[in-house]
């Protein structure tokens, strides 16, 4: 009711197309993405035929060779800038709108670029040397960054469908509703009890006869009590003497209606279901979203530990290069 | 970093966050996932009311939830949540239809 208020007010003006539907798979073609795409294939395309030209007529197809050097430095390079250009971009001052998203976009092309040249550096030497797991921390980091941008693909749609389970179809939370429901069943089970012993008390010739005022309270207003009090036992009855008890549990008679299914409260049963299903919805939502948030975390570790295990890479080439 | 993620918002809180929002773009310029310029006004009239354009849509659909939006926000409203609400306007009507 509240949105149909604000929708009569202010949408007035808005546009003849319109868009529906949440479809599992779509990919949208931006700018950003083609040229970052075409740089990323021609320069793997160039690096990749020069690699094979190079093995075949080279002197020298080896990771410390200046080809191999040329590999690792651009490769580098290009890692570098994967990592930098995006932070920048996102701490920047001045952006405009969709600058981020073409920053993103070159962040993974760059990235790619980075794994194929550094693996074209290896020259097929994959000894357990510092060099290795710097390309296995970096073949990690990148299939990271494609599963990251798959469940930021599928996440948020599942995270919509738990939310469309949580609401109403006005947009209310559908557990409020559910509760006020169970609280008019509750009251109506109640009312629909309490007359008895409204009446119980109310219509007992007793009162009528006395004449008194309702709500006195003497020791003739108990009008369901015996009259008689030598049959009244001071004692504990059984079932008091069992409720005393730590386990005591109310088990109705086997045979009672009682022990029927929503017997006791009609209607109940359905609502603490539906009551149920909102509860494991809104779990589900918040495991998705802790998905989506920790992916990145692991991201940015595996990131790091990529840079350190490069460093570590560096050195050990430092050592070989530089004289003793 | 370990808070509890941030659930969603119901429609009437949505509608009041709207009435809130000051218009500065701060939130679309944070963005990651916007690619082509939109309009706050546009954004916020369409998260609640009426047609969905195939800008917006496509907008929606690519918000992926990091909250990246929220931090820039002077007036400290919940812009992931309005694109959630948003996503679940397109997600119903794809099922009617």
């Amino acid at each position: 009711m509240y949105i149909d208020s604000f929708n009569q007010n202010e949408s007035g003006n808005n546009e003849k197309q319109s868009a529906t539907g949440y479809p599992w798979l779509f990919s949208y073609v931006t700018s950003a993405r083609v040229k970052s795409t075409l740089v990323a294939v021609l320069i793997i395309v160039i690096a990749i035929a020069f690699y094979n030209w190079y093995s075949r007529n080279g002197t020298d197809p080896y990771p410390d060779s200046g080809v191999g050097l040329f590999f690792a430095t651009t490769g580098t390079l290009f890692f570098v800038m994967a990592g930098v250009l995006f932070s920048l971009r996102r701490r920047a001052k001045k952006r405009a709108i969709g600058q981020l998203n073409g920053a993103l976009q070159w962040h993974i092309a760059f990235a790619l670029i980075a794994l194929v040249l550094l693996f074209l550096h290896s020259f097929g030497n994959f000894n357990p040397r510092s060099g290795t797991f710097a390309l296995y921390s970096m073949i990690a980091m990148v299939i990271s960054g494609f599963i990251g941008r798959a469940l930021d693909h599928f996440m948020p749609r599942l995270i919509a469908h738990e939310v469309q389970k949580a609401l109403t179809t006005q947009g209310d939370d559908r557990m409020t509703t559910i509760s006020q429901k169970l609280q008019d069943l509750v009251v109506y089970n109640t009312q629909k009890v309490e007359p008895f012993a409204a009446q119980s008390q109310q219509g007992s010739p007793f009162n009528k006869v006395r004449g008194g005022k309702q709500g006195t309270s003497n020791a003739f207003s108990t009008d369901s009590a015996s009259w008689d009090l030598a049959y009244i036992s001071l004692e504990e009855t059984p079932q008091e003497l069992s409720r005393n008890e730590q386990q005591y549990r109310f088990v109705p008679d086997r045979k009672s209606t009682l022990t029927q299914p929503g017997a006791l409260i009609p209607g109940a049963q359905a609502q603490m279901a539906a009551l149920e299903d909102v509860q494991q919805a809104l779990q589900r939502e918040q495991f998705f979203r802790y998905i989506i948030r920790y992916w990145r975390i692991v991201h940015i570790c595996i990131a790091l530990t990529t840079l350190g295990l490069t460093l570590w890479h560096l050195e050990y080439a430092a050592t070989l290069w530089l004289p003793h | 970093m370990f808070k509890p993620a941030l659930l969603h918002k119901t429609g009437p809180q949505v509608v009041q966050e709207i009435r809130a929002c000051i218009g500065c773009n701060e939130c679309l310029i944070a963005c990651p996932a916007i690619a082509e310029p939109i309009t706050i006004d546009v954004l916020n009239r369409e998260t609640v009311s009426g047609n969905i354009s195939p800008a917006v849509a496509r907008f929606s659909r690519s918000c992926y939830q990091c909250g990246a939006c929220v931090a820039p926000c002077p007036v400290g409203l919940h812009r992931d949540a309005m694109m959630m609400w948003l996503k679940v306007r397109l997600l119903s009507s794809g099922q009617e239809q």
